[in-house]
């Protein structure tokens, strides 16, 4: 880690100004410090603590939809018995972030633009696509942990459970850029990793994530993921959907797919097909068949395409339990 | 003699040692001064630019305050490991995957190696060293020696530190309680299952699910 | 002959670790933790590429950056480095941040070389040479007995599999280093080891210094599971960079360095074809085994001496067997000893094809070991051990087990041939006027319990509480003891501690005049001795220890065959290891190394990348650990046999633990995953549900 400057900011104005341009935001710090640690970003001149920034740090509970402040931490999601009620999903992705631990500092906004977590790009002596280089060492290399589907030639996954969570709600990022407040729905805050190696999401130099609006209008959610081990470990493949269910009928479902793509994956045609049916094993194996119908297995990752189908049908059917 | 060094200030460049024998732990008392000094800084170092030398740090630790000087990028484990003499956190993998350096700020289990120290500031450290009062073990410290949850012991502090955190919020936990909130604790010589048991006994909670074992002679 | 007591008070009994209210406080000053006055903080670097030449190596800048004190190149001159991660140079300053940047700004010139880091491309021989012009295989070592080729035509079934296991990484919580200090006087090493006596020897050696020039001190350490006997790369540099400063340096490495150059267990990869009688008799074996044990086991010695050899056909006896087996070098860290050296990745790969062989025969895998099995130690084991899992009612035909969640039950078995004594140990013991008693012996404390092994003994001897014992050990100005390997500690300080007690109960009661100076006339025989403390030298006797202990265990898996995820349920672990000294202890090593042996069926494995021959999980997030969900309920039997005496136990109870984990999942699945570790992947791939690779 390289020598910076550090500044404590009390405002979102003050916060953009004391970053400048060589400057990081400091929140939780779990994926920032390590960055730095590995130099595998070039060395910001200062950090500036964002923790105190004004009305970031609540949950605001509202009829149609409630905002989570960027700064609301993983543990307090986790804890939160309105949550676990209303966004059962959420409750459930938060609890399998980490541990304990990360989760007492982690933010929402952190775990939303955290970076890749390609063992390539994160090792301090591979210079790969994504830092810059000219190869993606992954794709002819160890890509066990790695996409099935991509835009570019990274195939780093994104590995963000929130995200995953947020884009089968329908959630939305308010992301303060240039001084103004601007709406990113999961597929938008993430697009640019689907096209452009080096970007982890669409996010700028300078842009800061302030909150998340999540519509109440899917009372049924949930997240599953599988790992190598059963705690403490990043998903291999994971799955959240949401959806109203009326009479047994799934209304304006949502099932999107984690740790495959460089974006929260999510087919439309499949959501278009669940809406209105009465689920059952067939019409989640159809479901899952859709969203992996284009899936591009390297030599290593194969197994995520039986597993991301199990998911799926798990995932859905628990929505009808 | 560094100026740094006269007024009891520790810190990067002093090296001064607080250890007038090996295994003694010493810190420095708080004075009225320092405290107001603090509270001083910390008011004037919002919005402010420090850094990136050392800055003077003052950190609250097992109820004691410490005033250190250090650069903004030293971690909170490094300032209590090397720039003091609180060694009870280990240092095992210093990227929030071990565990072993596990400390509370404000009753929080967190990692310590992934804290900026100059962020710990205006909070309650608790190490390892803070949870035995007056020369007596801790009720989960106690549990840990009676069922032998512990081998090298380099592991246990952040163990300790998790389960401690885990009974302050859920005096009763479930097996399961006890596994979630340890699950960010490595432990290379394989103790958890007395880890376990000792977390419930301390709970006065039943174990079930751990280790069980029997001696059958010729 | 001097004999156990047969009526004991604690020997046998649960006596808590006496070192546990160090540790549990952070009292306990690790090798980690010294802080030596005015100490200064070393780090290394490390060369980045897998095989170069160094042609220069220039420390200008580094020297420059404040608060450095000193930088030295582990070399000087050209030189080759044949693995990330070799070692380049050291710096030491006055904080981590100094040291940091100062490798920073150390300027390495390289010409890099060809490289390898795959066992089955380095065994190629046009592949690229870790040595020029030597082979990167050794000749094979074969071993023949009986008439293998014959005998395989008179077999009622014979089974062919090709089992592999990885590179396993000790990764001790602690990492490897020392603070060594240098002054005229000699070398002081505080060293994270599990042998002061060789650290202080290797240092002596590196040094050029007297052995009576260099001490070693290691009072608590973080665990070291066979690779941390020497004072190795990063002892002597600490110790030189000590030298050049004046100052006390600690030199610890990091989880990264600790991935790369410190040691780990081979690789295997066993090509067993095997085959038995109608009766269920073994009666031919035929194998080939080949492995890595890094960079050194080429070159220097002749491409490859040894290192990842394995035992075969391990347990059993073969009446005609044949075994070939070659060491592979490639670029990259060096094996050590890891807990029970060949017999983890032996274990997996025979008794993986026993389950197989006796699936083919149509036996129940249990009955066909109590068939060959040879040790009556064992037979004894797996018939309580199966009577406490349930073996019976618990077994069911491969891939038998109804629903998505299918259920399996495995067994396996351990040989550990060593455990037994360091003759030359010794030891000594101070008693003073006030009744306090002090013992000195030159072993350390590895995690094992050794320190309070030593109460309890002695306790027991003198009629006293083990809390009334001080136990001083890790120091090389006490006399003598072994390294804490080979499973020998237990086995060798146990009779020690008898002949210092029995001598000092000698001594004492004739200086006293009392005849039994033990438990109640402890303190008024002591008084006697007036202003003088009495100090006994005793050492190892025979008779009190004996080696070889056995081991079986058996597993209990939920395998989701959707997912792949496998779930170990429980284990029962059937030990034994002669005379029990703490039962409280020797069951928390038992519980130790069955989890480090599930890490090493299902989790572990150190990952190389072939492009740019990079180890690319030198961390714990992708160097997966079992985690305290992953521990499944181990009930754990212990069969006392004291008449054998004192046997050590930290080995043999991680053998047989993968063996009986994949068994289990082969037999909860109907296939055989025959490659550690047992991931969802490779669950699923062996279920037949993974596509093949979509080309572009």
């Amino acid at each position: 880690m390289k020598a910076f400057s550090y500044a404590t900011a009390r405002s979102t104005d003050s916060a953009r100004e004391l970053a400048g341009s060589k400057g990081c935001y400091l929140a939780g710090g779990n994926d920032l410090l390590t960055l730095l640690k590995d130099y595998l970003v070039p060395a910001p001149e200062i950090l500036v603590n964002i923790k105190s920034l004004p009305g970031m740090s609540q949950i605001q509970r509202g009829e149609k939809s409630w905002t989570i402040g960027a700064l609301v931490t993983v543990a307090q999601i986790e804890h939160d018995d309105e949550i676990k009620k209303v966004f059962p999903g959420l409750h459930e992705a938060a609890a399998e972030i980490a541990s304990q631990q990360i989760r007492n500092v982690a933010t929402v906004g952190g775990n939303l633009a955290q970076h890749s977590r390609c063992w390539y790009f994160r090792h301090r002596d591979t210079v790969c696509l994504k830092k810059n280089g000219d190869l993606c060492y992954a794709r002819e290399g160890e890509n066990r942990y790695h996409s099935l589907f991509t835009g570019n030639t990274c195939i780093s996954p994104v590995v963000s459970s929130l995200a995953t969570t947020f884009a089968a709600l329908d959630a939305t990022a308010i992301v303060l850029r240039d001084g103004k407040e601007t709406r990113m729905n999961m597929a938008e805050l993430y697009h640019r990793a689907w096209e452009n190696p080096l970007a982890h999401n669409s996010l700028n130099p300078g842009d800061l994530i302030l909150r998340v609006e999540i519509p109440t209008a899917r009372s049924r959610s949930t997240y599953i993921q599988v790992s190598d081990k059963h705690t403490f470990d990043w998903a291999l493949v994971s799955c959240a959907a949401a959806a109203e269910v009326s009479d047994g009928k799934l209304k304006s479902p949502r099932v999107v797919l984690g740790s495959i793509s460089p974006v929260p994956h999510q087919v439309e045609t499949a959501n278009q097909f669940l809406d209105g049916k009465t689920l059952d094993d067939s019409v989640a194996s159809q479901a899952a068949d859709m969203i992996l119908k284009d899936a591009k297995p390297l030599e290593h990752n194969g197994y995520k395409i039986p597993m991301a189908h199990a998911l799926i049908r798990r995932a859905l059917l628990k929505l009808v339990a | 003699m560094k100026d740094s060094d006269k007024d009891g200030v520790f810190g990067a460049h002093s090296r001064r040692t607080f250890l007038k024998s090996l295994g003694t732990v010493a810190a420095t008392a708080a004075t009225a001064q320092v405290n107001s000094v603090a509270a001083e800084l910390e008011k004037v170092n919002a919005e402010k630019i420090i850094g990136p030398e050392a800055v003077p740090v003052t950190l609250k630790i097992n109820g004691q305050k410490i005033k250190l000087q250090l650069e903004p990028r030293v971690t909170l484990l490094d300032a209590l490991r090397n720039y003091s003499s609180f060694t009870g956190p280990k240092e095992g993998c210093d990227r929030a995957s071990c565990g072993a350096c596990t400390v509370l700020l404000d009753d929080l289990p967190v990692y310590s190696c992934q804290k900026l120290a100059i962020e710990a500031q205006g909070k309650e450290i608790t190490t390892v060293e803070g949870l035995a009062k007056s020369g007596k073990l801790s009720p989960v410290q106690q549990a840990f020696f009676e069922k032998d949850a512990l081998m090298c012991g380099y592991c246990t502090p952040g163990f300790l530190m998790s389960v401690t955190a885990l009974l302050k919020k859920n005096p009763h936990p479930t097996t399961d309680d006890v596994k979630h909130a340890c699950a960010g604790n490595i432990c290379r010589c394989g103790t958890h299952p007395r880890i376990l048991a000792a977390a419930l006994q301390a709970a006065g909670v039943a174990a079930n699910g751990t280790t069980k074992t029997e001696v059958i002679n010729a | 002959m001097p004999s156990w007591p047969t009526e004991t008070k604690y020997i046998g009994a649960e006596t808590k670790r006496i070192d546990a209210p160090q540790k549990l406080t952070g009292e306990a000053r690790y090798s980690s933790d010294i802080q030596a006055d005015g100490w200064l903080y070393g780090m290394i670097l490390r060369s980045k590429w897998p095989s170069a030449k160094i042609t220069s190596v220039n420390l200008d800048k580094a020297k420059q950056i404040p608060g450095i004190k000193a930088v030295v190149t582990v070399d000087d001159g050209e030189r080759t480095v044949r693995y990330y991660g070799e070692e380049i140079a050291a710096v030491a300053g006055t904080s981590k941040q100094a040291c940091l940047d100062a490798l920073k700004a150390i300027e390495v010139k390289a010409t890099p070389l060809p490289f390898v880091v795959r066992e089955e491309e380095a065994i190629k021989s046009d592949s690229p040479k870790v040595f020029e012009g030597s082979s990167n295989s050794s000749d094979p070592r074969v071993r023949e007995n009986g008439n293998v080729d014959k005998a395989f035509s008179e077999c009622a079934a014979v089974i062919e599999g090709f089992y592999s296991t990885p590179v396993q990484i000790h990764n001790p919580m602690e990492t490897h280093g020392s603070t060594a200090s240098w002054t005229d006087e000699g070398v002081i090493s505080w060293a994270s080891t599990q042998g002061i006596s060789s650290v202080r020897d290797s240092l002596a050696g590196a040094l050029k210094l007297d052995h009576s020039k260099v001490r070693a001190i290691c009072d608590f350490m973080g665990g070291g599971f066979g690779a941390k006997f020497n004072a190795g790369v990063e002892g002597v540099l600490a110790a030189r960079l000590s030298k050049e400063t004046k100052a006390p340096v600690r030199l610890m490495l990091t989880r990264f360095d600790q991935a790369l150059a410190v040691g780990n267990r081979p690789s295997s990869f066993q090509k067993i074809k095997m085959g038995a009688l109608a009766d269920g008799t073994l009666h031919a074996f035929d194998a080939e085994n080949f492995g890595t044990a890094g960079f050194a086991a080429g070159g220097a010695t002749g491409g490859g001496g040894g290192g990842a050899d394995i035992p075969m056909p391990y347990l059993y006896r073969v009446p005609n067997a044949r075994s070939s087996q070659r060491v592979v070098a490639v670029n990259a860290g060096s094996a050590r000893a890891f807990r029970a050296p060949g017999n983890p990745p032996a274990s997996f790969g025979m008794e993986s094809a026993m389950d197989d062989l006796a699936v083919k025969l149509g036996m129940d895998p249990l009955e066909f070991r109590l068939k060959n099995d040879p040790s009556e130690i064992r037979q004894r084991e797996y018939k309580l051990g199966a009577e406490k899992f349930g073996w019976k009612e618990k077994y069911k035909k491969p891939g038998s087990s109804g629903g998505i969640v299918k259920t399996g039950i495995g067994c396996a078995g351990a040989a550990w041939p060593a455990g037994g004594a360091s003759r030359r140990t010794q030891g000594e013991a101070q008693i003073n006027p006030d009744g306090s008693i002090e013992f000195r012996l030159g072993v350390q404390d590895i995690g094992t319990g050794t320190k309070t092994v030593i109460a309890v003994v002695a306790a027991e001897m003198l009629g006293l509480k083990p809390e009334q014992i001080t136990v001083r050990v890790g120091d090389t100005n006490y006399p003598p003891g072994p390294g804490s390997g080979g499973s020998t500690t237990c086995a060798s300080i146990s009779p020690t501690v008898y002949d210092i007690c029995n001598k000092a109960l000698d001594q004492l009661q004739t200086q006293s005049g009392i005849a039994d100076a033990r438990g109640a006339n402890w303190f008024a025989a002591c008084k006697k001795l007036g202003v003088t403390p009495l100090t006994v030298h005793g050492q190892w006797q025979p008779g009190l220890s004996s080696d070889h202990a056995c081991g079986v265990q058996f597993a209990e898996v939920a395998v989701d065959t959707d997912t792949g995820f496998v779930s170990v349920k429980k284990i029962v672990a059937v030990h034994d290891c002669g005379l029990i000294i703490d039962k409280l202890t020797l069951e928390s090593q038992i519980n130790g190394g069955v989890i480090m042996g599930m890490g090493y069926a299902l989790y572990e494995e150190r990952v190389m990348d072939e492009l740019s021959g990079v180890v690319l999980n030198p961390n714990f997030e992708t160097y997966k650990l079992p985690g305290i969900a992953d521990v499944p309920e181990i009930d754990v039997y212990l069969i006392n046999m004291p008449e054998r005496g004192v046997i050590g136990i930290g080995e043999p109870a991680t053998v047989p633990t993968a063996g009986a984990i994949a068994n289990a999942v082969a037999n909860a699945i109907g296939v055989r995953v025959s490659s550690l570790p047992i991931t969802p992947a490779k669950v699923l791939a062996a279920l037949g549900k993974v596509p093949p690779p979509v080309t572009t």
